[in-house]
């Protein structure tokens, strides 16, 4: 085990969050296996609509008689799956963006800053709402409209790393020696930049869970029968309060996973910026 | 001071700029025909070329981009396609309700969690630390709608405490309106009936929106205190004799103030895109609300009139945020 | 025929968000005599700019028409107009208004009011024109006499009458005052009034979709001498949620909700002692549409097979509660015109095997993924998509929902190219005639209109609803529409559902309520709140 996952594995918290990003990953990837009713991702009961949390089903069923603990777990891919697709674009996009404007000292580095700073000016739930329904309303738009308001955290990141880098000694010892720009970019700035944009990323995927959770609930996200999280606490809404179970149970699984994702990003930062060690 | 605020005010320029530009362009690239768009579902070919030629979606690009200039300029945010009224004054009616929920919401947040974040910070790695370290973490990790409903649904519903939705009950006369808050108004019309009603129906979104700048309010508070309880010139007053109890008011709090202010700002943009959802789901009349209507009602202009107006009331809470801590720590008013 | 949408009703039951109403369960008695309506609001407040359930419910309240339905079932009777005439052609058309009518400004309503009414929808084109723009020619509405009203229509269109109603006679003189560069006061009467009802509108109340407050207007035409203790004001205070609206019922904030409500209500509202459930039947019938342009739909034997796949007495029964009648032809089996004896399509799945076995054999490609639009926002809608993609999903038709809003699916359904597979929505009463729904519907002059989505062609089906159209007899024209209603049947275009029974939640103090399908039963003039 190299030092540092042994200081990660000391960590508490992070492990607790650790623990449960694998949960939900594994039950993502097993799920159609470990939920009882796996055909409730679409079919429709009617017999047995609304019933409230037993034996037969933990969580209760909801208004297509559907298995809601089923549909939980049937939820778990979807809800990974958007922010690991809007978090890999927003790096695409924005890492390159963050590397090209720290390096280069002219024109170019100003007007990608200038309209990082200008998307960063919107808050990026506001300014996702908008791109998606511009985009008419899918899954598809929310997560282009989610990878379109996100790169440009990572933009500043790797933006702020590379100017600390490229003004450093060893840059100043590469050009000496004759590297070429690209060359030191990719070869020894690009590896130095890799801790933050992960610790990033990994903050980044509880967040976007939630930001795609809230797109979902105004109906701009996933569309049904689809097992998704938000979707499923805006339909409860018109059974509330006698069929509480129906809104509660989706929600939790938001709430556990965020909350994963979160922690484990916590302990990955305070590995790579022990100056932060305390922030927690 | 003058000069740091002028400078600051000019450092927002290029991204208010950029702001225009991207709205701009966000309704004139999307490949579908905006004026199609605001004419509605029942538009004639010929309504359409009007509307084109009248909104001059016609003429060269930049020329459009002028005329949009020239129209936020005198504060026309165009009209909404769905109710034909002018957005400028839907907006007006508007925008106080999502301020006095932002304002409450954010003075609930600092003024418990500024507290609850140096007591971690003195419980350090004892129960009450842990416990505030959950929490903190529950806050930042749960969904506020899904907050929003659960609170509805116990205190409202189950237990009947608090009102479910609106800002105001209907047997309740409202206000005079003067400033738009019905918090202030009721003040002012001395109306204490009106004033207690309208409190009771802020509680609900007020705490659903505050718990998640709460917990970051006291993540970084007792992160703050951490610091400073280490630096040396606190070990130099606790070594002349200082009680703990005036050390930690009087230097940690305030030199973990400054540290807040400057969270301030960003906690300002949480809480307005937090409230789009929270007013949604509590009826309260404002701009989140207004937000929600336009996008089930698909109406883009609204949409981006609201982007437009969030990013520059985000930008002014930015400056104002910078003057303050310029105030508190004037140093950085001589920094480039 | 346009009209904003028959769902908009729901729909915008679903997303407005009131504010000053209700609060928790504390119960609190609203003002003595005003009425709380929960009852969804228009998109704005311009009648001849919107023309949907919403709007006719504000119509019947704040603005008078010519002449007016009533009762149910539903009769048309003399309203501003107190009598009428035709010319023997059937192309004259002559009004005859009651002398003496006030606008709310108090000025005298005359012939050259109602003209400038006719002529400012006829210029805006909007959703109450679209009857009457094929048939109207603006300077072809004229007063020949201080009170009389004279149409001159192009050809015969027996619907005219019928569709008197639709158009609300406004106030010129205060509408010319706020006209900004020839656009009819369009800007300013979609947030103001200019009417004569008896109820006036209260312009600083007006929050859109969200609130609006109307003062009862005792110069009223009619007088109020049917009715000794009117409502004297009408608050409304639609909310956003189903659940919210049924809370705020329950705790007496709330006199009437919206006539949606969830059939699992039902129970739970009447066991209280503040509220029940009033149940009513309304001519609004619910359809799948399909693209007939598009493969498989092209097929009759693939329709056919989508036709028996629907539970739809599963759904009548288990998701409505029964609150719906089934109703098998495209259009309310309560109105005349209608073939009684025709069959329509049951749900049958063996059926739906070998229909679907035929149509592969012709070539079909029942095996594509099929897309179904719904309002995501709509509940039943939703409901409905799942339930036949749960029994289409057993013989192997996959079909695939997405989630669609109403204003971007009416202009989807502008050209066959765009329009979906298959979508779903409600037709309700804006005229009754059959004409609102199988005239509209089926006849393809009327192509590129939501009404006629289904992109349906059949040379006979067209002949025969012209005729019905050209006829001015209903006798005459009972049997032309039964006719094209049989081919229709056999032609399977789309899947016609059901027939609604409207629940609403009312206040137990509400008396004197008269219902009509037209405006489902909201013209307040008639009620009493009991102390």
């Amino acid at each position: 085990m190299t030092p540092i996952l042994r200081k990660l594995s000391r960590d508490l918290p992070a492990m607790f969050g650790l623990a449960i990003v694998l949960i939900v990953l594994l039950v993502a990837i097993l799920g159609p296996l470990l939920a009882p009713y796996p055909g409730d991702a679409a079919a429709s009961h009617l017999l047995r609509r609304l019933k409230p949390p037993s034996e037969g089903f933990p969580f209760g069923t909801d208004n297509l008689g559907r298995d809601i603990l089923s549909r939980v777990i049937l939820g778990a891919r979807g809800a990974l799956e958007v922010p690991l697709v809007v978090v890999g674009i927003a790096m695409t996009i924005g890492v390159p963006l963050g590397l090209v404007a720290g390096y280069r000292r002219d024109w170019v580095s100003e007007s990608i800053m200038r309209f990082t700073d200008a998307v960063l000016a919107i808050p990026q739930l506001v300014l996702a709402l908008a791109l998606a329904q511009l985009l008419t309303p899918s899954l598809q738009s929310a997560m282009l409209a989610l990878s379109l308001t996100y790169w440009p955290f990572f933009t500043r990141i790797v933006y702020a790393e590379t100017r600390r880098l490229t003004g450093s000694v060893f840059v100043d010892a590469l050009r000496g020696i004759g590297a070429g720009g690209t060359r030191i970019v990719f070869l020894h700035i690009l590896p130095n930049t890799i801790s933050p944009v992960i610790v990033r990323a990994t903050i980044g995927l509880g967040f976007t869970i939630l930001v795609a959770a809230v797109l979902g609930f105004l109906g701009m996200g996933a569309t049904p029968p689809a097992p998704d999280w938000g979707l499923a606490i805006a339909e409860s809404r018109s059974y509330l309060p006698t069929c509480w179970w129906f809104a509660t149970f989706p929600g939790l699984a938001i709430l556990l996973t965020v909350m994963g994702f979160n922690l484990l990003g916590d302990g990955l930062r305070d590995l790579v910026d022990p100056r932060l060690r305390r922030s927690r | 001071m003058l000069r740091f605020v002028l400078r600051r005010c000019g450092l927002a320029l290029p991204s208010l700029f950029g702001l225009l530009v991207i709205t701009f362009l966000m309704i004139r690239l999307v490949p579908s025909d905006p004026a199609a768009a605001m004419a509605g579902d029942d538009a004639t070919p010929q309504q359409i070329a009007l509307l084109r030629h009248q909104y001059g979606f016609d003429r060269p690009i930049w020329e459009q981009f002028g005329v949009y200039l020239g129209k936020i300029a005198r504060f026309d945010l165009g009209e909404s396609a769905f109710s034909h009224r002018p957005i400028a004054l839907d907006i007006a009616q508007r925008l106080p309700a999502t301020l006095e929920l932002i304002v409450v919401s954010l003075l609930l947040s600092v003024g418990i969690g500024v507290p609850l974040g140096v007591f971690a910070a003195l419980r350090y790695n004892q129960g009450a630390d842990y416990l505030l370290r959950i929490v903190s973490v529950l806050g930042v990790a749960v969904a506020a709608f899904w907050l929003a409903i659960m609170l509805q649904l116990l205190f409202s519903m189950q237990l009947g405490w608090l009102p479910l939705r609106g800002e105001l009950a209907e047997a309740t006369a409202p206000p005079a309106r003067v400033t738009g808050s019905i918090l202030l108004d009721s003040v002012i019309d001395g109306r204490w009936d009106a004033l207690v009603d309208a409190l009771r129906h802020l509680v609900l979104p007020a705490v659903t929106l505050a718990f998640g700048s709460l917990a970051s309010i006291v993540r970084f508070t007792r992160a703050g205190v951490l610091e400073t309880l280490q630096n040396d010139f606190v070990f130099y007053e606790r070594a002349m004799g200082y009680r703990r109890s005036r050390l930690i008011w009087l230097y940690v709090l305030r030199n973990s103030v400054t540290a807040t202010v400057t969270q301030i700002g960003l906690l300002f943009g949480s809480l307005i895109a937090g409230g789009v959802v929270v007013e949604a789901i509590f009826d309260w009349p404002g701009i989140g609300s207004y937000t929600v209507q336009a996008i089930l009602t698909g109406d883009r202009q609204v949409m981006l009139a609201v982007t437009l107006l969030i990013g520059a009331i985000y930008a002014a809470v930015n400056i104002v945020t910078d003057v303050v801590h310029g105030l508190i720590d004037p140093r950085l008013l001589d920094r480039p | 025929m346009s009209a904003v949408p028959p769902l908009s009703r729901r729909r915008f039951g679903v997303l407005t968000g009131g504010s000053l109403l209700a609060s928790g369960m504390r119960a609190q008695a609203a003002e003595p005599n005003t009425f709380v309506s929960g009852f969804g609001l228009p998109a704005n407040l311009d009648p001849h700019q919107v023309f949907d359930v919403p709007m006719q419910a504000l119509m019947l309240n704040a603005y008078d028409n010519l002449y007016r339905y009533e009762g149910d079932p539903p009769r048309i009777v003399p309203w501003l107009a107190q009598s009428h005439s035709v010319s023997a052609d059937g192309l004259t058309w002559e009004f005859n208004l009651r002398p003496g009518i006030r606008f709310h400004d108090g000025s005298e309503m005359t012939a050259d009011d109602a003209v400038y009414s006719f002529r400012r929808m006829l210029a805006l084109a909007m959703a109450p024109a679209a009857a009457f723009l094929p048939i109207l020619k603006p300077d072809k509405v004229t007063a020949p006499g201080k009170l009389t009203v004279r149409f001159e229509l192009n050809s015969v269109y027996a619907p005219f009458f019928a569709a008197i109603p639709c158009v609300s006679i406004v106030n010129p003189r205060q509408i010319r005052a706020n006209e900004k560069n020839g656009d009819w006061g369009r800007t300013w009467l979609a947030s103001n009034t200019a009417a004569s009802g008896a109820y006036r509108i209260d312009p600083a109340s007006y929050r859109p979709l969200e609130q609006l407050d109307l003062e009862i207007f005792d110069g009223h035409f009619m007088g109020w001498k049917d009715n000794t203790r009117p409502v004297s004001k009408i608050a409304n205070r639609p909310t956003q949620e189903t659940s919210t609206r049924i809370l705020a019922l329950l705790n007496g904030s709330l006199d009437c909700t919206d006539t949606n409500l969830p059939a699992d209500q039902v129970d739970r509202i009447n066991a209280s002692k503040i509220a029940y459930v009033q149940k009513d039947v309304v001519m609004r019938t619910f359809i799948i549409r399909m693209n007939n342009t598009r493969p498989p739909f092209d097929n009759l034997n693939a329709r056919r097979c989508f036709a028996h796949a629907f539970d739809y007495m599963g759904f009548i029964n288990d998701i409505l509660d029964g609150y719906a009648t089934r109703d098998p032809y495209p259009m309310p089996n309560t109105l005349w015109g209608c073939p009684k004896d025709a069959k329509g399509y049951d749900f049958d799945m063996a059926k739906a095997r070998t229909y679907m076995a035929k149509a592969m054999a012709e070539g079909a490609p029942m095996k594509r993924p099929i897309e179904f639009h719904v309002q995501s926002e709509n509940e039943q809608c939703v409901q409905s998509a799942q339930l036949f993609q749960s029994n289409l999903a057993e013989i192997g038709v996959n079909l695939k929902i997405v989630g669609d809003i109403w204003s971007n699916l009416t202009r989807l359904a502008r050209k066959p190219e765009t329009t979906p597979d298959m979508w779903v929505h409600w037709v309700s009463t804006y005229f009754v005639d059959p004409e609102n729904w199988v005239g509209q519907m089926y006849d393809s002059r009327f192509h590129g209109t939501w009404k006629a989505s289904s992109y349906y062609t059949n040379a006979k089906v067209d002949a025969l609803l012209r005729r019905a159209r050209g006829t001015i007899s209903q006798d005459a024209r009972a049997p032309l529409y039964e006719a094209a209603i049989r081919q229709i049947m056999q032609d399977c275009p789309d899947i016609w559902i059901y027939n609604s029974m409207q629940l609403q939640g009312l206040n137990r103090r509400v008396k004197g309520r008269r219902f009509c399908t037209v405006g489902q039963g909201q013209e307040i003039r008639w009620i009493t709140l009991a102390t």
